[in-house]
Formats: C-alpha cells, sequence, structure tokens
C-alpha cells in the first residue's frame, strides 16, 4: 500500500507527466514476459539519477516497496511489484552517454534498449556482445538486474562479464560507483554482486560496458538430424574436437514446424531436430572450424549439413531462432517456458526426461535452447481454459527442474530466480547458502523495500501472494 | 605458531567457526606466495593454510569445467587441464608456488587477460567457509548461472578477508592448435602505442598484447620500447599475423621453446623482481587504453604495462620512491595502489585514494566478519 502523503510527495516530485496512477495504466505495469501479475499503486518515471535518489527518500521514509522495471521483458517476474508499491520505468532514462571506442567502452542510462547500443556503434565495426533475443525491446538496466544471457554468450559470456561499472541508488538513497573504465580496481567486486541481483539491493543508474570489435568473417550453419539426441550428442562431440563456436542452438522437430510455418526461414518440416551452429573471428579459422564442424555433425549422424551462403539466408535462419516464441502463439494460446540448465554431456538425456515429461502429462513440449552452454529451454504448450492445465504445466516445469538440479545443473541460466522459481531455490542450495544471500541482501537494503518477495523463499504464508494468470508469453530467448 | 592445515572443506569451516566462536584473530593463506601483497595481516591469533586441501573434485572434460580444492597448487591445476588440451588462462605470478585459492583471493592476473579476461570470468562457481562455521555455495558447476547472488564474484579479490575460499569450480577453454610470440620493438612510446592502436583497430586478436618499457625490455632480454603479441590459431593464422604485423613494424617471431620462455619470464616478472629487491615495490596502475601512454611513459621505472587492457606496473627499488610517485599519480587523478611492498609496511599508504564505494566495503566486512577476526589489514592497509 501506499500512503497518500508518500504518493503526494512523489506525484509533485515527479510533475504531472512523470508518474501514472489511474487503474487502467497500472493495469499495464501488473505483467512482464513471465506467468505471474501484481500490480503496482504507483508507476513513477525519473529523468536523472536525482530523480531515482528522490523517489528511493519517499519510498523509504514511508516504508514503501520499490520495483524498478525497464522493458518488462523478463522471463521470471523480476519487474513485478509483488508488494504492490512503486514502480520506477526507467524508459525515459535512456540515453547513451559515451561512446568510446578508443577505449572499448560505452557509458549508457538502464533504459537504453539492448540493441540499440550495437546500433549505435556498428557502422564503426564495434558490437555490444550480450544479445538476449528480446534484445530489440529489452534495456541495458534490465539486462543488468538478470545478468541477461542470448545465444552468443556461449563465446563472449553473459552481461556481467560485459558490466565494468555502475552508478547505484542504494535503498537508503546513496549513491555509489562500483567499478569504472578502468580495470582490476582494488576492493570488493560490487559491479559484479549487484549484475543479477535482480533489483533486490540497488536500482541501477548508470552503467560502463565493455564493447567489441566485430569479428572479420561469420558463418552460420544448419545441421539437420532425425532425432533430437544425436543433436544433443554433437554438442559434446564438438567440445571433443577443441572447437568453440560463438552460438550453438537447439530446435526440435515440434519447434522446428511452427518457426518454419511462421517464418519461412527454410527449417526442415520433417526433421527430428536442427543444430544452428554460427562461427566468428579470422577468415583463415573460420573456414577450417566449418570443416571441423561438418564432420563432428556428420559423426553424429547429421542428414545435412548446409551453410548460409549469404548474409540474407543467415538473417533468415536467426530471425526463425529469435521470433520463436510468436510462432507458438499460433498454435497454443498459452505457453511456459523453462530455463535449466544441464552440464553440457548431459543434453541427451535431459530431453529424453522431458519427452517423458510431456508423455506423463498428457502436454505438448518443444524444445529451443543453447545447447552449447546446456541451458535448456523447454516450452510447455497448455490451455489455460481447460481446468487443471495449468496445473500440469506447473507441476511439468518443476519436475524438469528438479532434474537438471539432479543432474548437477541449475534453475536457471539467465532468466533469473524472480517470483517465478524462488521456492525452488532451497532445493538448489543449503539454508547456510540462503542465509548468507539474505544476510546480504539485508546490508544493502535492511527494511526489504527493493524488490521485495524475489530470488529467495518467502515460505508459505509469510506473504500475499496474488493469484497468477497465465498468459502467453511474448518473445522469449 | 602452529599453522593449521585443514584437509576438507568442513574442517576449514570447523576452524574457522571456532576461532571466530573464541574472538580469536586468524591468519589465512593458501602456501602464502604473495607475502609482500597487498597489505601484511596484522599478527593474528591462529594461522590457517588450506595447502593441504588439494584434491581434484570434479573434472569432465567435455563439460569444460573442473571443480577443485582451494589448497591445490596453480601449476597443478594448469598440468591437469594441459592433459586434455585445455587451460584456465589467468597466467598468475608465482605459478608455481601459488594455490588455487590464493589466486582467486588476490586476483592475480597475466598476459592473455586481453582476450580471455580474469578470474571473474573464469569462475562458475565457488564454496566457502564462513566466520560463523558454515559452508556457503555461489553459482554451481554449469557454465550459465544465475541462480541467487553471485557471491563468488565478493570473494574475488577479497584477499580472505571475508570468509575461507573452499573449493573453486571454473569453466576451461581449449588451447589454440598453435601458438606464437610476435615482439616488436620501437625507439620511443608514441610510436610503440601507436602501433598498439593500429592492431587494436584491426582484426586480429592476439591473446597477449604486452608492452615494455625499455627499463623492463632488458630484463627479459629485449631492447627499446616492445610491443609483445601471444597469438593462437592454426598455421594460416599465424601466418595471417605474420604478414599484417609488417605493415606495423619490424617484427621477431618466437615458437617453442622461446614462446614459452619468454612468456615465463614476463609472468614470472614481478616474483623475480621482488626476489632481487627485499625493499621494492611494485605499483599498479588502472588506467583506459588511451590515458596508457601517458602513464607508461611517466614511469620512473622499469615498467610492463597490460596494453590491450589498461593496466600498467611499475617496479620501484625502494618503497619511498613508490609512495612518492604515487601521490604524484594521485594529483593527476590517475588511480594507483602499491600492489607489491616491503615485508614491513604497516606504515605505507598502500590505497591512496578509496572510491565512494569504500563503505560499502565496510559495511560487507563488517557483515562477514563483525569482530575483525580474519586478515586483518590485508586488503591494502583499509580492510
Amino acid at each position: 500500500m501506499l500512503p497518500a502523503e508518500a504518493k503526494e510527495k512523489l506525484v509533485r516530485r515527479m510533475g504531472p507527466r512523470g508518474y501514472l496512477d489511474r487503474p487502467e495504466d497500472l493495469k499495464l505495469y501488473e505483467y512482464d514476459g513471465s506467468v505471474d501479475k501484481a500490480l503496482p499503486d504507483l508507476v513513477v518515471f525519473p529523468r536523472s539519477t536525482e530523480d531515482v535518489v528522490a523517489i528511493v527518500r519517499i519510498a523509504a521514509e514511508y516504508g514503501v516497496p520499490v520495483t524498478g522495471r525497464g522493458a518488462g521483458t523478463g522471463l521470471s517476474g523480476g519487474s513485478i511489484p509483488r508488494l504492490g508499491g512503486v514502480v520506477v520505468g526507467f524508459s525515459r532514462m535512456n540515453r547513451i552517454l559515451e561512446i568510446d571506442l578508443e577505449n572499448e567502452r560505452a557509458v549508457v542510462e538502464p533504459g537504453v534498449v539492448n540493441l540499440d547500443l550495437t546500433l549505435a556503434v556498428q557502422d564503426r565495426s564495434y558490437f555490444y556482445a550480450p544479445d538476449p533475443s528480446s534484445q530489440k525491446a529489452c534495456t541495458i538496466g534490465g539486462n543488468v538486474a538478470e545478468n541477461a544471457g542470448g545465444p552468443h554468450t556461449l563465446a563472449y559470456g553473459v552481461t556481467t562479464n560485459h558490466v565494468l561499472g555502475l552508478e547505484a541508488v542504494l535503498p537508503d538513497g546513496s549513491v555509489i560507483w562500483t567499478g569504472g573504465k578502468e580495470p582490476d580496481l582494488p576492493g570488493y567486486d560490487l559491479t559484479g554482486l549487484l549484475t543479477g541481483s535482480e533489483g533486490t539491493m540497488a536500482l541501477i543508474t548508470k552503467a560502463v560496458v565493455r564493447l567489441m570489435r566485430q569479428p572479420e568473417m561469420v558463418k552460420t550453419c544448419l545441421a539437420i538430424y532425425e532425432s533430437p539426441e544425436d543433436a544433443g550428442r554433437t554438442v559434446t562431440e564438438i567440445t571433443a574436437r577443441n572447437i568453440t563456436p560463438v552460438a550453438l542452438e537447439m530446435l526440435d522437430g515440434v519447434m522446428l514446424r511452427m518457426v518454419e510455418e511462421a517464418t519461412h526461414a527454410g527449417y526442415p518440416m520433417d526433421a527430428g531436430a536442427v543444430l544452428l551452429i554460427e562461427l566468428e573471428g579470422l577468415r583463415e579459422a573460420v573456414e577450417e572450424q566449418v570443416e571441423q564442424i561438418r564432420e563432428a555433425c556428420a559423426a553424429c549422424r547429421a542428414r545435412e549439413f548446409r551453410v548460409a551462403r549469404t548474409a540474407g539466408e543467415r538473417d533468415l535462419l536467426w530471425k526463425g531462432r529469435k521470433n520463436a516464441f510468436g510462432a507458438i502463439g499460433r498454435v497454443s494460446p498459452t505457453f511456459y517456458v523453462q530455463d535449466g540448465v544441464v552440464p553440457r554431456t548431459k543434453i541427451a538425456p535431459t530431453l529424453r526426461f522431458i519427452g517423458e515429461v510431456s508423455s506423463k502429462y498428457g502436454l505438448t513440449i518443444s524444445n529451443i535452447f543453447h545447447a552449447g552452454d546446456g541451458n535448456m529451454h523447454p516450452i510447455i504448450l497448455f490451455d489455460a481454459r481447460k481446468p487443471g492445465d495449468l496445473d500440469k504445466a506447473r507441476r511439468a516445469g518443476e519436475e524438469i527442474l528438479e532434474y537438471c538440479i539432479q543432474a548437477g545443473g541449475s534453475i536457471t541460466g539467465e532468466h533469473g530466480v524472480g517470483m517465478e522459481k524462488n521456492e525452488m531455490m532451497s532445493r538448489l542450495f543449503s539454508e547456510e547458502t540462503l542465509d548468507a544471500i539474505r544476510a546480504l541482501k539485508d546490508v544493502f537494503d535492511p527494511g526489504n523495500l527493493f524488490n521485495p518477495g524475489k530470488v529467495l523463499p518467502t515460505g508459505k504464508g509469510c506473504l500475499e501472494i496474488r493469484q497468477p494468470a497465465l498468459t502467453a508469453a511474448g518473445p522469449v530467448y | 605458531m602452529s599453522v593449521l592445515t585443514p584437509s576438507s572443506p568442513e574442517e576449514l569451516a570447523a576452524l574457522l567457526g571456532g576461532a571466530a566462536s573464541q574472538r580469536q584473530s586468524v591468519a589465512l593463506g593458501g602456501r602464502c606466495s604473495k607475502r609482500r601483497m597487498a597489505g601484511a595481516v596484522a599478527p593474528s591469533d591462529l594461522t590457517i593454510s588450506t595447502s593441504a586441501m588439494d584434491r581434484v573434485l570434479v573434472y569432465e572434460p567435455q563439460d569444460l569445467t573442473i571443480s577443485v580444492q582451494s589448497g591445490m597448487p596453480w601449476c597443478r591445476l594448469a598440468s591437469t587441464l594441459a592433459d586434455n588440451r585445455q587451460m584456465i588462462p589467468l597466467d598468475p605470478p608465482f605459478f608455481a608456488e601459488a594455490t588455487v585459492g590464493g589466486v582467486v583471493a588476490a586476483n592475480t592476473s597475466g598476459p592473455r587477460r586481453r582476450l580471455y579476461g580474469t578470474a571473474r570470468d573464469f569462475v562458475i562457481g565457488m564454496q566457502f567457509a564462513s566466520l560463523e562455521g558454515k559452508l556457503v555455495q555461489s553459482g554451481g558447476m554449469v557454465v550459465k548461472n544465475v541462480a541467487g547472488l553471485d557471491m563468488a564474484k565478493l570473494l574475488i579479490g577479497s584477499f580472505g578477508t571475508l570468509a575461507a575460499i573452499a573449493v573453486v569450480n571454473f569453466k576451461t577453454v581449449p588451447m589454440p592448435p598453435r601458438e606464437r610470440t610476435f615482439l616488436l620493438s620501437f625507439h620511443s612510446a608514441p610510436e610503440a602505442v601507436k602501433a598498439r592502436d593500429r592492431i587494436l583497430a584491426g582484426a586480429l586478436q592476439p591473446a597477449a598484447l604486452d608492452l615494455l618499457n625499455p627499463a623492463a625490455a632488458s630484463r627479459v632480454e629485449q631492447q627499446g620500447w616492445v610491443l609483445a603479441l601471444d597469438v593462437g590459431g592454426n598455421a594460416a593464422v599465424l601466418e595471417r599475423y605474420a604478414r599484417e604485423l609488417r605493415n606495423v613494424g619490424r617484427w621477431t617471431a618466437l615458437d617453442e621453446p622461446e614462446h614459452s620462455s619468454f612468456w615465463q619470464q614476463v609472468r614470472d616478472f614481478t616474483p623475480r623482481f621482488l626476489e632481487s629487491h627485499p625493499e621494492g615495490a611494485v605499483v599498479r596502475l588502472s588506467t583506459t587504453l588511451s590515458q596508457l601512454r601517458e602513464v607508461v611513459e611517466a614511469m620512473p621505472a622499469p615498467a610492463l604495462a597490460r596494453a590491450g587492457s589498461g593496466v600498467c606496473y611499475g617496479y620501484f627499488t625502494d618503497a619511498a620512491a613508490a609512495s612518492a610517485w604515487l601521490a604524484q599519480a594521485g594529483k593527476r587523478s590517475w588511480k594507483a595502489i602499491m600492489e607489491f611492498a616491503p615485508e614491513n609496511r604497516a606504515h605505507l599508504e598502500l590505497w591512496p585514494q578509496p572510491g565512494n564505494d569504500l563503505e560499502t566495503f565496510e559495511r560487507i566486512k563488517r557483515l562477514f566478519d563483525p569482530h575483525g577476526l580474519v586478515n586483518r589489514g590485508r586488503l591494502y592497509n583499509r580492510i
């Protein structure tokens, strides 16, 4: 709840066009790309760090929860105001403050759209590496909060490997700078701690990020298989040959047909699975690696191996991959996507297990995922209008995550824990570890006002948890 | 004073928890190869070394991951991986003596960070023992994992001031099929830096790109301002470097075994210097690529720079000269510390200008170690 006095102060500070409070407007801020919902009491749109400080101070004074929000494309409920309160929308803090190619750095505000940064530097042959599939919409601030990934993180690493410094507003309204353009500053790596902290410890108001030089050559290959397990085995075969692709994505047969019907990217309609494999680097290295990859695929019974001949062909293959979730909407009214991770050598058995779960619950589950780093994205199709279907989908999802944990993996590779998987944290980590996370959060946020109800298990009855409503998600990676 | 050497993470946690519950102060280390790095630990009631915890816990080469106990010597980790043509190319100084936990706790790195990064880019999971006597887990054994806070990041570079690292999980990378060194020598810093800029602006991606001033170059049997590249790839790639680097300057190439012995000299530059200079000090400057030239030129001592990353090391024969130079650097707003100093250094200002995040560091220290018991002063005499 937002006390009237607090609201009045916030509204006065933000000015007439700096906030939303009508029910029909607030409704647009109750959800993200995941399956949960919760209404904020007020949405504010700061323009500067000073605005953010003022908002945080007022919220602290009245004990009001504060939840940061970028574009709302997240997949774990990270930007949903679980306990209501104030949502801080960063859409007006969307300036690229500095592009410093000489030093391979950019300084951005949190509301900058991920792809816009690459677009701003690509004509000078640079790019920003983390590339979540929602990169046309998602923001760098959201990426930092969730430590977002994407297909090319296989070679380049996730967001945390590309963020070098942060300006952060802490829950008491103080502003700190962590890290910077320069490497190896002494002290604790707060940049690394805050990245992926899901907005539970600080609001990011500026980020210093790394820009990378575009590779000279890119080759995109498509390997076609009769069975998903053969495709899964290829991943370890590639590793065994000491080749490192920059992206190694898998789509199973169910997914392929949905994607092809929607995008006509040239994917085979009758295959059991395909691998989309990308290689980058110096011409001399890439040309050799394409041949090595061709051999690895053949050794794992690929029935066909194609190399995109033109940039147009390559773009089409990636369009099919990145728009996959839009394609699902044509087939199933609702779906539920998981983000578990397993060691690369366990991909084939994990796919087999997902098949068993699909049969057990009578739900179609398709797979489209970052095979190269074992980051599974099983998509459970269901009909929310059919009684019991939603519950079945949730249980199927949990069984798959449980399997990932048993296989030595994790419940989330890049989507974050949020309010979707926080209760599962206790299956992955010991009570000692959860206590340590809780204590660290307390150091920053003793009043538990920043994004409450996320990451850590809440325990039954501790929080008012609203009835989740499942809807079809937007673009997902 | 005796040194306690627990043989398992559980034993480590019990020792640490037991000491803390009795308010005993603890000096924590591995094999203490970096005794002269950062601050000296204040005299303590107990010394705990992880050196007996030296096992590989999990290594599945095809997963490109490995989990080891923190007391394992770094060189043994490197050779275990090399048997499978894999590596964790941190190239830390004190390569032969350092433990895995020590490398991570001190966040040491080497030449190939340009291409591969540092400890924060390789650590995928960690288990550490807290002063409450508990074992805490961060991350896991998969290369992509965002479940929970990335607490391992806090421990990297913490110099044992928060907790004791018990187990570290790394991702590994394949070794390149071949490696070669290219050395380019110049008459002046501007020429050398211009050459660096040309390389960085092109398609070539050397793993290492170090710059040595003449005083440093002479210590590795080279002359002039030397730009040293470590490049990896197939024969055609190495040929490409040879061809394109001709446009940058005259080069000499080193293949094995000269290649490895050259980089070993670079990697051991600091240990060798310290050994021959008991009163010597090493300053470390964190800078940008564009400011590096000015920094290297202003160094009145042997200077070794990671010219593709923005870190410059200066080697002073006495700590007073290093302190004076740090004061000058501070006036120019350069971010510098005294990374290595003489054994007796409690009186020295090792970290003259901390940022405004120091207060948060102190709050985190109080959380992990409310009574200030573990590795007091180790974080550059500040924490």
